[in-house]
Formats: C-alpha cells, sequence, structure tokens
C-alpha cells in the first residue's frame, strides 16, 4: 500500500499544470533532436540541459527524463525511415525496421514501437516504484566498502558487455578513470593533472566530454562517408497495427519488458544489452526464424520494448544508489548537481515529491510520447529528408551554444572542440569510446570510496574482502572479468555480438 | 615493416601509451601516501602505469598478429568543425552569438564537400535569429546577444 501512497505522491506532482507542461516540451524536443540523423540520446541530453537550467529541480529533471524518452524515439524513429541509428540500442531496431518501411509498413513499424515502448514504460514504471523503496533502504546500510566493490563490479559488467575486444574495453575504463583524477583532490585540495589551467581545477564536466565524444566526433565521423541516407519512404502507411499484428506483438513485448527491465538494472550499462537480447530470444522462439531481418514486427516490437524498460530502469541505481550506471544516467547526475542535489539513497528520503514525481513523470512522459509522435510522424519524416550539410551545421551550433551556457564559460567550447578530436582519433584507431564514459563517471566515486574504505581500515586492503558484501560483489567481478577472457568463452561472446 | 606500424592497432596502443606517459609525468609532484596509505598521487600513478602497460599489450599484439590497416583519414573535416567551435569560443563573450553564431555555421559548413554559399549565408542567419529567439529571449540564457552594439 505504501506503493500506491508513494505512487499517489508522484502523480499529484507530476499532474501539476507545470510539470506536464515541462514533461511535454520535453519529450517533443527531444524527439525532435533525437530525430536527427547520428545524434543520439546522450548527445541530446548534453545539448538540451540549458533549456532545463531556469527551471526548479523537480521539473528540470522531469523534463530532462521527458528528453531522455523523446530522444530514444526519435533515434528509433531516424532507426526505421533511414536506416540511420543515432546509438547502439537502436542498431538492432533498424535491421527490420527498415525492411518493413521500404515495404510500405512504416507506420505499423513506428506504431508499434511507440505502443510496445510504452507498454514497456508502464511496466517498468511499476517496478521502479515497487523495488525503489527497499533498495534505498539497503543502500543506506552500505559503507564505503560496499560502494567501491559494487562500482568494480559495474566497470567488470561494462567490460564484458562492451563489443570488441576486452583488452581495448579495459583500456577505454582505464583511460576513463585516469581522466577522472584530473582536478582538485577531495581530501588535501592538491590540483592534480591540471596542466595549470585553472579551468580544470574542477576537474573535466562531464557534459563536455559526452558532447565532444559523442556528438562532435559523430558528426566528424558522418562527414568522412559521403551521404548515403536514403529517405525511400514513399508513404508511411496507417499507423496502427491490426489486431493480428497486435497478437504477434503481446509476447514479445512482454518477454522484452522482462529481459529490458533486468538488464537495466544492472550497473554497467546492461540496458544497451535488453534490444539484442530480445532479437536473439524472439529468433529462437520464431516458428520461421528466416523471416528475421527481413522485416519480421515481432523484431521492432520487442527490441523497441526491451530498449525502453532498460532505459527506464537505468534510473534505478541512480536513484537509489547514487551510482550512475550509463552516460545518460550520469548526466542526470551533473543536472542534478547544477540544481544543488546529490544523487544517493538520501534523496528520496529528502526529497520524496522529487522522487515520486519523477517516477509518476515517467509513465506520463510514455504516454504523451505516443500521443505527439503518432500524429507528428508526418514532420519527423519531411525533418529527415533536410540534407545533412544543414543538419550539422544546426547541430554544431545548438552544441556550442548549450555547452557554453551550461556554465557561461568559452573554455568549455575549447574542451568540447578538443574532445571531439580525442573521440574522432579514438574511433578511427578503433577504441570504443563508451567504456571511457563509464570509467569516468564512475571514477571520482570510486576514488572517494576506496579512500574513505582505507581510511577506516587503517590502510588495510583486508577490509574489502573482510566485509561479507563488498567480498561477493568483489568476487563475482573477479569472476565475470575471468570468464570473459577465457579463450572459449570470447570466441562464444564474439559470436553472440556478430547475431 | 612499414604496413606493420601502420596498423590501427599498433598506433592506438601508442597514443594510449603516450597519455600514460603523460599522466605518469605530471602526477609525479603528488604525494602518494596519505590518509590511509592512499595520497593524491597514488591512483593517477597507479592508473597511468596500468594504462601504459595496456596500451604497450595492444601496440605488441598488432606487431605480431594481423591487424587493420589505418583506413581513410581526411583533414578538412576535423579542421574546419573543430576551429569553428574554437572561433565560436573566442567571439562568443567580446562579440556575441550575433557574430559567433554565423561564424560557426559557415566555417564549419566548409566540412562538408556540398558547401553553397549562398545557402549558408542564408542559413546562418536564420539559425542565429532562431538561437537568439529561443535561448536568449525564451529561455532568458545570459549568453551575450551583441554587446558591441547593444551593450548585452
Amino acid at each position: 500500500m505504501e506503493l500506491i501512497a508513494n505512487l499517489g505522491v508522484g502523480f499529484a506532482t507530476a499532474l501539476t499544470p507545470m510539470n506536464l507542461f515541462l514533461c511535454f516540451i520535453g519529450c517533443l524536443v527531444g524527439t525532435l533532436i533525437g530525430v536527427l540523423p547520428g545524434v543520439g540520446p546522450i548527445a541530446t541530453i548534453a545539448m538540451l540541459m540549458p533549456l532545463t537550467l531556469k527551471v526548479d529541480p523537480t521539473g528540470a529533471l522531469i523534463m530532462l527524463a521527458g528528453i531522455y524518452y523523446g530522444a530514444q524515439y526519435g533515434g528509433s524513429t531516424t532507426a526505421i525511415l533511414v536506416n540511420m541509428p543515432g546509438e547502439v540500442t537502436a542498431v538492432v531496431t533498424a535491421i527490420d525496421g527498415h525492411e518493413m518501411a521500404k515495404r510500405g509498413e512504416a507506420g505499423i513499424a513506428l506504431g508499434v514501437a511507440a505502443l510496445g515502448s510504452f507498454v514497456a514504460g508502464t511496466i517498468a514504471t511499476l517496478i521502479i516504484a515497487a523495488i525503489g523503496a527497499p533498495l534505498t533502504r539497503l543502500a543506506l546500510l552500505f559503507g564505503p566498502a560496499e560502494y567501491f566493490g559494487l562500482m568494480v563490479l559495474g566497470l567488470g559488467l561494462a567490460i564484458v558487455l562492451a563489443r570488441g575486444s576486452v583488452l581495448k574495453a579495459v583500456i577505454m575504463v582505464v583511460l576513463g578513470l585516469l581522466l577522472s583524477t584530473v582536478g582538485t583532490d577531495l581530501e588535501t585540495g592538491q590540483e592534480r593533472l591540471t596542466l595549470g589551467l585553472g579551468e580544470l581545477s574542477d576537474g573535466v564536466d562531464f557534459a563536455v566530454l559526452a558532447m565532444g565524444v559523442f556528438g562532435i566526433a559523430e558528426i566528424l565521423r558522418n562527414l568522412e562517408n559521403p551521404e548515403s541516407r536514403n529517405v525511400a519512404v514513399a508513404k508511411v502507411g496507417r499507423l496502427l497495427p491490426g489486431m493480428a499484428e497486435l497478437r504477434k506483438c503481446i509476447g514479445p513485448v512482454l518477454r522484452a519488458t522482462g529481459l529490458g527491465a533486468v538488464l537495466g538494472i544492472l550497473p554497467g550499462n546492461g540496458a544497451v544489452l535488453g534490444p539484442f537480447a530480445s532479437y536473439a530470444l524472439e529468433k529462437k522462439l520464431a516458428k520461421d526464424p528466416s523471416r528475421f531481418g527481413k522485416g519480421a514486427i515481432e523484431a521492432v516490437a520487442g527490441p523497441e520494448s526491451a530498449n525502453n524498460a532498460g532505459a527506464q530502469t537505468s534510473f534505478i541505481p541512480l536513484l537509489t544508489l547514487g551510482i550512475p550506471p550509463n552516460a545518460v544516467m550520469a548526466l542526470m547526475v551533473g543536472a542534478m548537481t547544477i540544481h544543488g542535489l546529490i544523487p544517493g539513497p538520501q534523496v528520496m528520503t529528502k526529497h520524496p515529491t522529487l522522487f515520486w514525481g519523477m517516477v509518476a513523470s515517467m509513465w506520463i512522459g510514455n504516454l504523451l510520447l505516443l500521443v505527439i509522435n503518432l500524429p507528428l510522424i508526418g514532420l519527423w519524416v519531411r525533418l529527415l529528408k533536410v540534407p545533412y550539410r544543414l543538419l550539422f551545421t544546426t547541430i554544431l551550433l545548438f552544441c556550442a551554444i548549450g555547452i557554453y551556457s551550461i556554465n557561461n564559460n568559452p573554455y568549455d567550447v575549447y574542451f568540447t572542440a578538443f574532445f571531439g578530436l580525442v573521440g574522432y582519433l579514438l574511433i578511427k584507431l578503433g577504441l570504443e569510446p563508451a567504456p571511457m564514459l563509464l570509467g569516468f563517471v564512475l571514477g571520482r566515486l570510486m576514488e572517494e570510496k576506496l579512500r574513505q574504505a582505507l581510511a577506516l581500515s587503517e590502510g588495510s586492503f583486508m577490509t574489502f574482502v573482510e566485509r561479507p558484501v563488498s567480498a561477493v560483489l568483489l568476487a563475482i567481478a573477479a569472476v565475470i572479468m575471468v570468464i570473459a577472457v577465457l579463450p572459449a568463452v570470447s570466441r562464444k561472446r564474439e559470436q553472440a555480438f556478430q547475431e | 615493416m612499414p604496413q606493420r606500424v601502420l596498423r590501427r592497432d599498433f598506433l592506438g596502443g601508442l597514443l594510449i601509451l603516450a597519455v600514460a606517459a603523460v599522466a605518469w609525468w605530471l602526477a609525479q609532484p603528488l604525494p602518494s601516501g596519505g590518509n590511509g596509505g592512499v595520497g593524491p598521487g597514488t591512483l593517477p600513478k597507479a592508473l597511468a602505469v596500468i594504462l601504459g602497460g595496456l596500451g604497450l599489450i595492444l601496440s605488441v599484439d598488432a606487431l605480431v598478429a594481423q591487424g587493420p590497416g589505418l583506413g581513410r583519414w581526411t583533414l578538412r573535416g576535423p579542421l574546419l568543425i573543430l576551429g569553428g567551435l574554437a572561433l565560436f569560443g573566442v567571439a562568443v563573450r567580446p562579440l556575441g552569438l550575433a557574430v559567433a553564431g554565423p561564424l560557426l555555421i559557415i566555417v564549419g559548413a566548409f566540412a562538408s564537400r556540398e558547401v553553397r554559399w549562398g545557402e549558408t549565408l542564408v542559413f546562418g542567419a536564420l539559425m542565429t535569429l532562431f538561437c537568439v529567439g529561443l535561448f536568449k529571449f525564451a529561455l532568458g540564457l545570459p549568453i551575450p546577444l551583441a554587446p558591441w552594439l547593444m551593450g548585452y
């Protein structure tokens, strides 16, 4: 009954006209930017963060969450219509979704994606509401050693789940950790690795890093490949799927929601895996697996639902433990910090209206997306026909204004350009930057907890093994890392990712 | 030998090794000991050593085994896009968005081979107007507009 009371508080907060309006604007603008080819949710959120600066904290987070869902949905739209997924999670949707679009069924693919996402979002909201409170109580019992263990596990998972070579994933995580040590030391106040630049004394700003590596570098990469965007969609067709199609999708949507929700809770960007897992599962279960890859409706409904469920449950580690499990959640940490909130278990106890308001707004956001997007698809299609030479200059200008406005500091723009170059070099040298972001995100918190734990134990590293919870977490991390580098498993892993 | 050296992963490893070396060198003045045995310098140094080691493994591995080459690189995109951003940063405070905006769009547009002068000028002006309306007036962000002309 606690659940219903809490959700009641949440809906009372989220349904005030102001918050409803912010949620609506967030979803709308998020979709608008997310639709642009090559702009994923991370770049969208970093770009649009200034929109929320003048709003109260609850409204700002509601709006940012709306931007996030909107960006994801916009990304799927682009994936289906032009086969240009803005981020990894939309890659799977692009396969069968674009085939459906070529057959003239773009509308149904988009409709099913929206409906599936809505169902998944509804269930995921309930999951967050149900396990948020107990997890928060658990988190309050965690000491620094346990936190450290949990974050090591998160990084271990991120390495195992990253695509490509394990060595490169480890390199990128360590690089991210190293980057996170730049700035003033928390304990002694000494400047570390700042090259004497006063602008770096607060460390590298996460929004700047993310925008450079994901926004600017992506433009550079797209410019190298001559434009092959193909909005070959003559007609979008009807949007609402018929009864037969709906019946085909119910099973996949529900299975995918479960998969995505569980993976999304993992600290270490498990949400990325949801769509792939759902695709593989549905292909295994299908009577005729050969339809997959040729426009199977289940292959759009499933992965899209898994994606949305994971996107939502990945708020759980952030809101209950204060640990951002992926880059998007790290941007949320940045936004919360701007508004003077420290993510962690105390958010729910000290700011219940903010916490539950945000949870409730997730469901409202999903409903709004359904309402906004289905009628607006024509507009998105037209937007996608704009040539890239106009789109990328627009993206560039928005990036520059957005980054400048976060701190009103031109140095942030220079650093963004620098990290754009870094991201471009990394991509060209085959080093996937995503794990670096996670290492960076968790780095500062990990060092803090490590040093706290060692101060408590008077310098004995045994504290991590003697405390049962941290020992178990570290053991799991060690086991998955060992398994990942075993030759037999790593070969299987490669196969799994190729599927 | 040249083909081996120009392999993607060999150079990737070298880049990582170089970053690690710089970080290690910068971390030298930081004390390693402290409260509980971990000081401000401990983690940067330890991470730099680990990173360098891993970079070395990647490089050596690429020399010994087969691997992809470097692929095609271009200078035009990075130069103009990053240069455009730098110009925006330089111009935004003294000259304001009214100048920095079109400047970024015009310089950036030349990163694409399909650039057209007339279109870029018109588009740059329209986009800047739109951004001024959105960020300056609708959202009230304190980004300078044209200090040399209007004082804000």
